[in-house]
């Protein structure tokens, strides 16, 4: 008898409680898909490019795990609160007639435990399937292919899973059945309405809203210029006026709501409407403050995440697969790019950048550029010997190893790209002149774009020069237009991140138009053609901020044959035809290990971006589904608490005739307006959010792209609104189920 | 003269064949426009059942209920709403204020139900609200009234927008004998000078000692009917006369065997 009634009772919470449900199977699934993120398509993958980096990811996996546990577990608190708040009136029936407290509490601990397993038995399949897909989507959205698919599911999530979650039930189902066992019976069989609570004079509310809103001000205010990013005391500053604000702000809403009762003279039950609407307010303002926190917390994640996650997906063209490097030592590392691999996830390539403009920082006069940007210097002064003698014999040396290992014919392309620098002279200040371009610029009209420009030209004296041949075949490769040139004509190269900084591209290109002149070493040149952008070598960390495109002839004079040569290679469409692009590169670099040979693929580049990319994307994205769930279903449960709390209410509104489409009406304007408030406060408050979070997180390269970007924001939040929406009407037809119920009149002998 | 409300072999049963119950089984009766009747009984004799199918909250297995001519079987939708809402005014053993609202919009919430404009029953609140001396409490809320004033706003929210009948379920109930005593008077003053029709279920010989006419029931039959003699009899006289059915209902020869 016993455990049939166990089972009843929770067959019945379920049935009646499906919201509680759903969020409780969410919250597994959530558990699941962080716990099983180290067996991801895209982060097996990603784990053999980006160790480090991936490790480091991973390592915080177990906090993330910690604060989800946090967060769920005041859902799980709250939504069994109010289970349990529905039942007090049978609680008080089952100790009226006998049962003792200890056979309650077992009762309702096997109800619980019930309920939980069967969650578990339903949400871990459904967490498993949809890792799966998520794992599957994503690696075909980035490019892996989905050949290389491998199952991932991982026990240890599973059982990580079961046991947060099973901890976190048990641990509120204590503290709630707790203090429900404390009560006397004589007040678990009556329903006690909470009454009305008292209040103070009316301009102390609005004396509260006015500081909420100023302290929302400052904070806004602060978020927007970055003065919040100075240090960590002013962000610390900020953080606490934005939590005052709210909470002040919250608390100080009965004043525009009283209002709102007193003034409004529109439609049917306003007063009452109002009124429901003040009390759950004046009650509850600290939890919807929060609930408000937390949806503006979801709504800057999901729209920063997603922005910042499109702007690293979105960097550079692919033409090479390849690069090798022209070195003899068959130590088979990558010794240049090892550091670059091993970057922090914070963008250690770019990074420096933030503050300075993109100027000549890689190359040239700097000595205090960071490692990772080294890589030209780094070759001229290590190996002065290979310069000597010319590339071309490490890279015939090259070529004669591939093609012992047979490798040769896996390449539609490969060529050597010759990159060097003026050695007809030693002035370095005065090597290049291009005062026509200079004077031009200026005389555009001022834009940051041209500043911009005006500055990294000013340092150009001393560029870099690059072959028309090697060029041209790289073109071929990309399947470009070939570059033509005079015999005194050069072309401007600018890496496509420095030309696409504020339009620099569009307006050097009008400048370019006109032909001007320019000196190099003392002999005239005419600057002609577009900007080139096209990537000289592989990686995408080493990027030339200015340098000419010359003819042959003049490249071997200017250089006099001392240059640097990077054979560049384009796999055979055939080899990756079948296969995915990445698996071919795989499969290509296993093959070169075995020849020693020193090499950059495409696979590195792709897999520094996608660390971004998948980084920032997962995280906010996870972050901000949690959010919005533990604050829906807050704000969701205690509206429907609220409700049955004014059961009698409802029950009078019925005697004095309203119908059940009345009362429907009512309750769900009161829904839009109890979810509405804090909705409506947070997304205000995460327009200043999102863009606080550009300003203190994107490198500056990216601000350009503010508005687009804060447009795919705006496309984000749009999203979430739409989530919104469908919790609130999951929560009107809860709502108007529970109506139904109270229309068949009780007898109250 | 037409009666206002006619109740015409009125049955409710609860449950299936073998343990059904009963709780109305065929009652009928008329009530006058400007009577004030009472209808007595035990605990579980239907009283309440018939008034919650007179105010159209609960459908009766079978009989009809006419309000001025109309059958409110038939009523659907609004019309049903807007004859709990205008046709009757119902009065609470527990007043049933909504306690998140003052007086003043307690007594208002019927127009707002309705779709009334406020400023046509100004008026009447002011009239009501002085009558029943709770113009003081009008700005109060419920938790911050006496009983007897939340049983009096009650009332004025039943009368606000001039029912044709006023349903009283118990209206005492929850009130102390002198606001009891306070209240009744006020119900008869409008009985007597509005010409107010008042239907009221009670338990109370006190309260019932007020009307003009009682029916009594028991298990869901008419057992009873006693008639006021006015102006021959006096208030106490007919008291009497009530506790001595009362005493046959409740422990009658009838029920003694």
């Amino acid at each position: 008898m016993f455990f049939k009634l166990v089972s009843r009772n929770s067959k019945r919470d379920r049935k009646e409680n499906g919201l509680f449900f759903g969020s409780l199977l969410v919250s597994i699934v959530a558990f699941y898909i962080i716990l099983s993120l180290s067996r991801q398509d895209v982060m097996v993958f990603l784990s053999k490019m980006e160790s480090d980096a991936v490790d480091k990811l991973l390592a915080m996996i177990p906090a993330f795990y910690g604060m989800a546990l946090l967060i769920l577990f005041f859902l799980v608190y709250y939504a069994s609160k109010f289970q349990l708040e529905r039942r007090r009136h049978e609680f008080g029936v089952y100790l009226m007639m006998g049962m003792r407290r200890g056979r309650l509490f077992v009762m309702l601990l096997l109800e619980d435990f019930r309920n939980s397993v069967l969650s578990l038995l339903i949400g871990l399949p459904t967490a498993v399937l949809l890792s799966e897909l998520i794992s599957l989507v994503t690696a075909r959205l980035v490019g892996l292919g989905i050949v290389g698919h491998k199952i991932s599911f991982s026990l240890e999530g599973v059982l990580w899973t079961a046991a947060g979650f099973l901890l976190i039930k048990l641990i509120a189902f204590l503290i709630l059945s707790g203090k429900i066992s404390r009560q006397e019976i004589g007040s678990l069989l009556t329903e006690t309405p909470e009454g009305v609570k008292k209040q103070m004079h009316p301009l102390v509310y609005a004396a509260s809203m006015s500081a909420g809103i100023a302290c929302l001000a400052a904070a806004y205010a602060m978020a927007i210029r970055g003065d919040a990013w100075a240090d960590l005391k002013t962000m610390g500053i900020a953080l606490i006026l934005g939590f005052l604000g709210t909470s002040l702000l919250f608390w100080g809403l009965r004043f525009p709501i009283g209002l709102a009762v007193r003034l409004g003279k529109g439609g049917r039950l306003h007063v009452f409407n109002f009124r429901q609407i003040q009390e759950t307010v004046i009650r509850r303002s600290g939890t919807l403050a929060i609930c408000s926190l937390l949806i503006l917390a979801a709504l800057c994640c999901f729209g920063a995440g997603v922005a910042i996650s499109q702007f690293y997906g979105s960097a550079g063209q692919h033409v090479l697969d390849y690069t090798f490097e022209g070195k003899e030592d068959t130590e088979p590392s990558q010794q240049i790019y090892a550091e670059s691999g091993d970057a922090e996830p914070g963008q250690q390539e770019f990074g420096e950048n933030e503050n300075a403009e993109p100027g000549q920082q890689e190359f040239g006069e700097n000595e205090n550029a960071e490692p990772g940007q080294q890589e030209f210097g780094e070759n001229e002064n290590a190996e002065p010997s290979q310069q000597e003698f010319g590339e071309n014999e490490n890279i015939a040396a090259i070529r004669k190893t591939l093609a012992e290992y047979n490798l040769e014919g896996h390449f539609s392309h490969l060529f050597e790209m010759k990159v060097g620098h003026i050695n007809t002279t030693d002035d370095m200040e005065h090597a290049f002149q291009m005062e026509p371009v200079m004077s031009a610029l200026q005389e555009l009209e001022p834009s940051k774009g041209r500043d911009v420009l005006l500055n990294n030209l000013s340092y150009t004296t001393y560029p870099y020069v690059v072959s028309l041949g090697s060029y041209n075949q790289l073109m071929d490769a990309a399947g470009l237009e070939k570059l033509e040139l005079g015999e005194s004509e050069a072309a401007v190269y600018m890496d496509s991140e420095y030309a696409s900084f504020g339009g620099g591209k569009e307006l050097l290109d009008i400048i370019l138009g006109a032909a001007p002149k320019a000196w190099l070493d003392g002999k005239e040149l005419s600057l002609t053609g577009e900007v080139q952008t096209t990537d000289l070598v592989t990686d995408r960390s080493i990027t030339l901020s200015f340098a000419l495109i010359l003819p042959d002839e003049l490249f071997a004079y200017y250089t006099r044959g001392d240059y640097t040569g990077y054979l560049n290679g384009v796999l055979e469409k055939s080899a990756s035809g079948d296969a995915s692009l990445m698996s071919a590169i795989s499969d290509m670099n296993q093959k070169l290990d075995e020849t020693g040979l020193a090499y950059e693929s495409y696979l590195q580049n792709m897999g520094r971006k996608l660390f971004y990319m998948v980084a920032s994307s997962y995280i906010t994205m996870y972050l901000a589904i949690i959010f919005l769930i533990v604050a829906n279903t807050m704000v969701g449960v205690q509206f429907l608490i609220s409700q049955q709390k004014s059961s009698r209410r409802y029950r009078a509104l019925i005697h004095l005739g309203a119908a059940y489409r009345a009362l429907c009406k009512s309750a769900r304007k009161q829904i839009n307006w109890y979810f509405g408030i804090p909705a409506a406060v947070a997304m205000f408050s995460s327009l200043f959010g999102i863009r606080a979070l550009f300003t203190g997180i994107l490198p500056s390269s990216a601000k350009t792209d503010l508005p687009r970007m804060m447009a795919v924001s705006a496309a984000m939040v749009f999203a979430l609104c739409i989530a919104e929406y469908i919790y609130i009407a999951a929560v009107k037809r809860s709502s108007d189920h529970y109506l139904l119920g109270l229309m068949v009149p009780e007898r109250e002998e | 003269m037409k009666p206002i409300l006619e109740i015409e072999s009125l049955k409710k049963y609860y449950g299936k064949s073998k343990n059904q119950t009963k709780a109305l089984d065929g009652i009928t009766f008329q009530v006058m426009p400007g009577e004030f009747l009472g209808i007595m009984g035990s605990s579980g004799s239907g009283k309440s059942t018939l008034l919650n199918c007179i105010a159209a909250v609960i459908q009766p297995s079978s009989g009809t209920i006419s309000m001025d001519g109309r059958q409110i079987q038939a009523l659907k939708g609004a019309a049903l709403a807007d004859y709990r809402g205008k046709e009757i005014g119902y009065l609470f053993q527990n007043f049933e204020l909504l306690d998140n609202l003052t007086g003043r919009e307690n007594i208002l919430l019927p127009l707002s139900l309705h779709g009334v404009p406020e400023q046509e029953s100004k008026k009447r609140l002011e009239q009501l609200a002085s009558y029943l001396e709770v113009k003081d409490v009008l700005g109060k809320f419920p938790a911050q009234m006496s009983g007897g004033q939340k049983q009096r706003i009650a009332a004025a929210r039943a009368l606000i927008l001039n029912p044709g009948i006023i349903l009283a379920d118990e209206p005492t109930g929850a009130l102390d004998s002198k606001n009891a005593k306070s209240l009744m008077e006020k119900l008869l003053g409008l009985n007597q000078n509005a010409n107010a029709t008042i239907l009221m279920v009670t338990h109370d010989s006190n309260a019932a000692s007020y009307c003009r006419r009682i029916l009594f029931i028991q298990d869901g039959a008419i057992f009873h009917e006693l008639r006021r003699n006015v102006p021959e009899e006096s208030q106490q006289e007919f008291y009497a006369r009530i506790l001595k059915v009362m005493a046959q209902l409740g422990g009658g020869s009838a029920n003694v065997l």
